[in-house]
This record gives C-alpha cells, sequence and structure tokens, in this order.
C-alpha cells in the first residue's frame, strides 16, 4: 500500500484512494464545496486546493489519487506522495478561492435560511479574508422557482453543480443545466421540465450554500433555535433514517440521516413533507366513550375498566386488527391479548418508485408490515370470512391513522360488531365506529421498533410530546391485559416490553435501544429472520 | 441566451444521410451533441426547443444537457438572424484598429445595434471575442468568411456588393 505524509502525519492508504477522503478519515480538514461523497467527482470548487510535493501547482484534493511511486521516484527514499495542507502557500490560496467564490455574493447570512449550516460562512469565518477587494457592482439576479418546491437563489450560488450532478446520478431525471457561461452562467431548467420529482428536496440539502431552498422552511425559523431528532421515516417500507427538526410542539422540517443500509445519504419528499398532514389534526387527547350515538369524554379508569368488562367476558370471542403503521411493540402487545382471529386491513397500494441511484420508494406506504407479521405470525389472510364464521361480536383495533380509508365490506362488519375499541389519535372512520376509543401518540410521538421491508429493526424515537391525555401504544394495552388479568406482567417501560417480546419471538432476542443504535440492526441470518 | 427565448416547433432533419454520417464519426451518440445542433441550425437558422428535443432524443440524452450545451456556446443562436451575419471583432488588436468605428458605422448605415437585425432580414450585427487573426485587424467575419484590414471605405464597397 502506498504511503502518504500529510502534514506531519504518515499513513498507508489503499491504492486510489484520494488525498481528501485520506485526510477526512484521519481527521485533517480540508475544506470542500463540490466533493459529495454520492457524486461523481469533478473538482470544479478550487476550494480543496493542497500542496503536492513535486507538483508545480497546488492540485485539487478530491480528484487527486494516492498511487505507488516507483523506488527510485519515492520522497525522502520512503514516501509515495507527500501533501501539505497548511502551509503559507495553501493557507494564502485558499483566501484567493473564496475571494473569487464571494464576489457576487450578496453577504446577507442574517436573512438566509442556511446560516449555521452554511460552508460558505463556515469556511469563510475560519479560511477567509476579511474584506473583499472587489469594489465594482455586484452581478445581482432575481430569486426563481426550479420546481414548485425549489427556490434558487442565484447570488448566492457557487456553481458547485452538485446539484445538477444529483439530478443527473441520482434522481436520473436531469432537468437542472448550467445556463450560458463565464459570468453569466447560472443554474436553470428548462421551463416544460421543471425540477419536480420526489426526490426533489435533496437538492437543498446537498447545496453546500443558500442558494437551493425548499419553499416548505424558507424563512420559518432559524436553525439555531431548532431540536433535532434523530428517527425514522413512517411514510413508506423502506424507513429512511432521518433527522427532524423541531421547536416545542411544531416539526419544522425533516432531512435525510445517513445510514448506508438503508437510504443512503438522500430521503424522498413524501416522507419530508410528510408530518405537514398531521398538523392541525383534530386529535382525540381523552379516552372516549360512546352511548346512544355520541362521544364523551371518560377517565382512563372508566374506558379500561368497560373495556375490560366486555372483553373479559366469558368465553368472548375477541377479533384483533393489529397495523403495519405501529411499532413492534404495540403489535406484539395485542397479539398477547387477542384470543380470536388476527388480521390487519387490506394493504392500500401505492406507485414503487426506483431511481437511477437505486434509491427506491416502496409502493407499501406504511412502515412496519413486516415486523408486524413478525410479532404476530399467526395473521389471517382472510380476516372477514373467519369473523364471519366464529361469529366474533367484538374487536380491537389498532388504528392506520388518517390515511387509513374504509371499505364497504369493513364498514358492514364494524355495524354488526357488538363492541369496538378502536386505539387512535384522531376521529377517524376506524374511530367513528368504536364504542371506546383509547387516545395513543400520533406517528411522530410514538416511540418503540419498526422494521424495514429489507429486514432492519429500527429505533423509532419520538420529536414531539403526546398531546393531552394520551398514552403510550404499548402502556394502553398493558393496563387493559392487567384489567383482564391481575396477574399479567407489568412493563415499567418499553424495553420491558421488548425483552419479552424478544423472548417470544427468538428473531428479535436480545433487542435493545442500545444495540440498534442510530442506524438499526439486521435480522437477516438471526433466527426466523 | 435564456430557455424563454426558445419558442415550440417541430422539427425534422431533412438530410437523414448528413445525421448518420455524422454519428458514424463519434464511438458513442452523445459526442454527436455539437455537430447535430450545428446541422440543425443551418437547416432551421436559429435554435428551438423542437430541435433541442429532436436532437437530445437522438443523442439520448436529457434535453436539459444539450440546453446546458446549447447555452455555452456564443454561435448558437435563440431567435432567427439575417441572411449574413456581420461578425465585429471587439477583442484588443481589433478594438486598437478601429473596431468601434465598423460598429459605429454599420449600426448608421443600417439602423441597427448590435444584436439587432435589419428589417429586411438581410443583416444582423453582432459583437465576437478574438477571431484569431490579430494580426490583421480590424475583422470583420460575415456568415463564415473572414474580412482583414478593412478601411470604412472598403467596408462600404464590400457591403454593397452583397446581393
Ligand atoms: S445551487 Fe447550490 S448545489 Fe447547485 S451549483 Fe449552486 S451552490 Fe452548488
Ligand atoms: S422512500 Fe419511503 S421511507 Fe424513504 S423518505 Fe420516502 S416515504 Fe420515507
Ligand atoms: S472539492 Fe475539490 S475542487 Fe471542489
Ligand atoms: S483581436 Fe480581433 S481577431 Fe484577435
Amino acid at each position: 500500500m502506498p504511503l502518504l505524509k500529510i502534514d506531519s502525519l504518515e499513513i498507508e492508504v489503499e491504492k486510489g484512494t484520494t488525498v481528501l477522503q485520506a485526510a477526512m478519515v484521519n481527521g485533517i480538514e480540508i475544506p470542500y464545496y463540490c466533493y459529495h461523497p454520492a457524486l461523481e467527482i469533478v473538482g470544479s470548487c478550487r476550494m480543496c486546493l493542497v500542496e503536492v510535493e513535486g507538483m508545480p501547482k497546488l492540485q485539487v484534493s478530491c480528484n487527486t489519487f494516492v498511487g505507488e511511486a516507483p523506488p527510485e521516484r519515492k520522497i525522502e527514499g520512503k514516501y509515495d506522495m507527500v501533501v501539505n495542507t497548511h502551509n503559507d502557500l495553501v493557507i494564502q490560496e485558499r483566501k484567493n478561492v473564496l475571494e473569487f467564490l464571494l464576489l457576487n455574493h450578496p453577504l446577507d447570512c442574517p436573512v438566509c435560511d442556511q446560516a449555521g449550516e452554511c460552508y460558505l460562512q463556515d469556511y469563510s469565518f475560519k479560511f477567509g479574508n476579511a474584506h473583499s477587494r472587489f469594489d465594482e457592482d455586484k452581478r445581482v439576479r432575481p430569486n426563481e422557482y426550479l420546481g414548485s418546491q425549489i427556490v434558487i437563489n442565484h447570488n448566492r450560488c457557487i456553481l458547485c453543480s452538485r446539484c445538477i450532478r444529483f439530478t443527473r446520478e441520482i434522481s436520473g431525471t436531469s432537468e437542472l443545466f448550467v445556463e450560458a457561461r463565464g459570468n453569466k452562467s447560472k443554474i436553470a431548467a428548462l421551463e416544460d421540465k421543471p425540477l419536480d420529482n420526489l426526490l426533489a428536496g435533496n437538492v437543498a440539502d446537498i447545496c453546500p450554500v443558500g442558494a437551493l431552498l425548499s419553499t416548505d422552511y424558507i424563512h420559518k425559523n432559524r436553525i439555531w433555535n431548532l431540536k433535532k431528532q434523530p428517527s425514522v421515516c413512517q411514510d413508506c417500507s423502506v424507513g429512511c433514517n432521518v433527522d427532524v427538526f423541531y421547536q416545542k410542539d411544531k416539526i419544522l422540517r425533516l432531512t435525510p440521516r445517513e445510514n448506508h443500509d438503508v437510504n443512503g445519504y438522500f430521503m424522498c419528499d413524501i416522507g419530508r413533507y410528510g408530518f405537514h398532514r398531521f398538523e392541525d389534526l383534530d386529535r382525540i387527547t381523552t379516552p372516549m366513550a360512546r352511548s346512544n350515538g355520541s362521544f364523551s369524554a371518560v377517565s382512563w379508569d372508566e374506558a379500561i375498566r368497560k373495556t375490560a368488562d366486555k372483553l373479559g367476558d366469558e368465553g368472548a370471542k375477541i377479533a384483533g386488527i393489529v397495523s403495519p403503521f405501529h411499532t413492534n411493540e404495540t403489535n406484539f402487545m395485542l397479539g398477547q391479548i387477542i384470543n380470536g382471529p388476527t388480521g390487519t386491513l387490506p394493504q392500500m397500494n401505492d406507485e414503487e418508485i426506483i431511481y437511477q441511484s437505486g434509491f427506491r420508494i416502496s409502493n407499501d406506504r406504511s412502515p412496519n408490515r413486516r415486523g408486524m407479521s413478525d410479532v404476530c405470525p399467526a395473521l389471517l389472510e382472510d380476516l372477514v370470512s373467519e369473523i364471519d364464521n366464529q361469529d366474533v361480536r367484538m374487536i380491537y383495533v389498532l388504528d392506520d391513522g388518517i390515511d387509513r380509508e374504509i371499505d364497504d365490506v369493513w364498514k358492514k362488519i364494524l355495524a354488526k360488531m357488538d363492541f369496538v375499541v378502536v386505539q387512535t389519535y384522531a376521529m377517524t372512520t376506524l374511530a367513528q365506529s368504536a364504542n371506546i376509543i383509547l387516545p395513543g401518540p400520533a406517528p411522530y410521538e410514538r416511540e418503540g421498533t419498526i422494521t424495514n421491508d429489507g429486514g432492519r429493526v429500527q429505533w423509532l424515537r419520538p420529536s414531539l410530546p403526546m398531546k393531552g391525555e394520551s398514552r403510550a401504544d404499548w402502556e394502553i394495552l398493558m393496563m387493559v391485559m392487567k384489567a383482564l388479568d391481575k396477574d399479567a406482567q407489568d412493563f415499567t417501560d418499553i424495553g420491558q416490553v421488548m425483552k419479552d417480546m424478544g423472548e417470544k419471538f427468538p428473531a428479535y432476542d436480545g433487542l435493545s435501544f442500545f444495540r440498534l443504535g442510530p442506524h438499526g440492526m439486521s435480522l437477516n441470518g438471526r433466527a426466523n429472520g | 441566451m435564456s430557455n424563454k427565448d426558445i419558442h415550440e416547433d417541430s422539427f425534422q432533419y431533412t438530410d437523414s444521410d448528413k445525421v448518420e454520417k455524422i454519428f458514424s464519426q463519434y464511438p458513442d451518440k452523445r459526442s454527436a451533441t455539437l455537430p447535430l445542433l450545428h446541422l440543425a441550425q443551418t437547416q432551421g437558422g436559429y435554435i428551438t426547443s423542437a430541435i433541442i428535443n429532436t436532437v437530445a432524443k437522438l443523442t439520448e440524452i436529457h434535453p436539459a444537457e444539450v440546453m446546458d450545451c446549447v447555452s455555452f456556446y456564443t454561435m448558437f443562436y435563440s431567435r432567427q438572424q439575417g441572411t449574413y451575419k456581420l461578425q465585429v471583432c471587439q477583442t484588443l488588436s481589433c478594438s486598437l484598429n478601429g473596431a468601434d468605428d465598423i460598429v459605429d458605422h454599420i449600426t448608421q448605415k443600417y439602423g441597427t445595434q448590435p444584436g439587432e437585425t435589419t428589417s429586411d432580414g438581410k443583416f444582423t450585427l453582432l459583437k465576437v471575442e478574438c477571431l484569431g487573426s490579430c494580426g490583421t485587424a480590424p475583422v470583420i467575419q460575415i456568415n463564415d468568411d473572414y474580412h482583414e484590414g478593412l478601411s470604412i471605405k472598403e467596408l462600404d464597397i464590400l457591403l454593397d456588393s452583397i446581393p
């Protein structure tokens, strides 16, 4: 392996490693803009210049590969390459590059949404000049829409072409291009082919400066006011890793979180903007009981007692509807309570989309079908006829939530029931058919594990507080369980539910939030996995 | 050129042999983008979005990539040009040797500003960068031919002789 010397550090690197990569993994900072690990290297921004001994000019480290030198050409008799990342020449050159990049920049950080996570800001502060020598008028251009949800501020753009390469290499949709050249060049889209694919939101993330902006977040807040919660997208069975940015009980934006076993660096716009449908919902925040056709709020004690009274009837058969929108722990707990036929409502199918890079949006827009079937193995294909055959009169439903539509077959079945319990967060069609409604958390309030369609168990972490008197889903089910059977196991937290689940389903044995960590764990190769 | 100047129209190459010949000269299709654009412009006079779509289809790249290329080069036009394009060099040598006088003279003679076309559609006046013939400045290129070292008087005779 070639021996590389960067500054005072001696390291052996794989042949073909770039100087920038070698520096990064060894904790040496080289500033860069156009380089992005998921995209082709273009070496156009010149920010990553370093001095390579023996080469007449500074080199772009992102596009300089370390190779093996023949013995007689080794430097100091042993190095294949010697790189300086912060001698006077490099430091001066960085200042120059930044001065050029900022020629037409409006220096409007106080009103820029990127401020706080902007590489232009950070590098200027760290490596730049305090003053520009450019006395002429700046080139000023108005903002433009590149697509319905992406706006470009041309004045801030440094023409690194990350966004263009994204549309050419990742989405494969190629909407963006550089229009004209020289001082006139700018990022553009053809008028009849705007940037409107379902991955478009990612360009705002990968833009290293504040040029590309998502209309959904423009001027909404400042990034340093927001809290960031790592979590998992719940809008399809892929389970992209995300960071949820929120303030108090309001989500402001979602961005993808790197996970090479799931989503790489990106996420889709369905998941990115999906959180809005849970805003301003008419939430159910107290237990409710229906009498004479109308609902009234009741205490938890009363709701649980009423539920247990009915479900606990001698010889009563209870059907259960588990949900691919709920966590493994919730589905598992319901599975333990139900003694009758168990199933799930018909899958609502959507379009599957696979992009050029392999990025996939699943046709199954529920996050946890795999996990649900793992921990409720006796799910019936045809729950409908089984309910009829066994003449089941009571049903306990984990509501899929506001996206669920109920067909006539199910409406009829629900109408026939003597007693319906629905665990939900809003007055959905299902909730309306309930005798008792038990209020749980909405999607961004949930905690637990979900298993994506590739068999990876991931930690779903809540970013918003639960509303009103609602309680965690596992807790509600435990209350019901305890009311039915005084000797039932006591769980004091969700970790204990996971443990119990692992004992009954070996594929999930030994799972804990600690072991799942930020990137989850694959079930493949585990028992029953 | 802004992509707003380009209008929708349908386009088809009249000489399909030439198209085939162009493709035969390159190892892959996308390399034929520039010559195909030139051929289309020779046929249609300027680049329309129909041309861009046709070239994109033929070269199997996206229209935005063709536009990327079209907008980079100054010799692709987004509007109808005159029959004769009077391209006056503006760069150093020509400038020192009276390029501005030539532009002023043509402007007065035909009433056109640089970038404009005469109302009869005969001439378009264009300012261009160095034509690589600095030793014979000032240089004016009319369509594909150079005319070098012209005085205003010679220029007049030249222009008046164009049918
Ligand atoms: S818009 Fe952003 S990502 Fe695109 S070229 Fe400009 S700076 Fe780079
Ligand atoms: S692909 Fe699926 S999991 Fe990923 S962001 Fe989109 S909806 Fe969410
Ligand atoms: S990061 Fe190396 S030139 Fe842009
Ligand atoms: S300056 Fe006019 S041809 Fe070079």
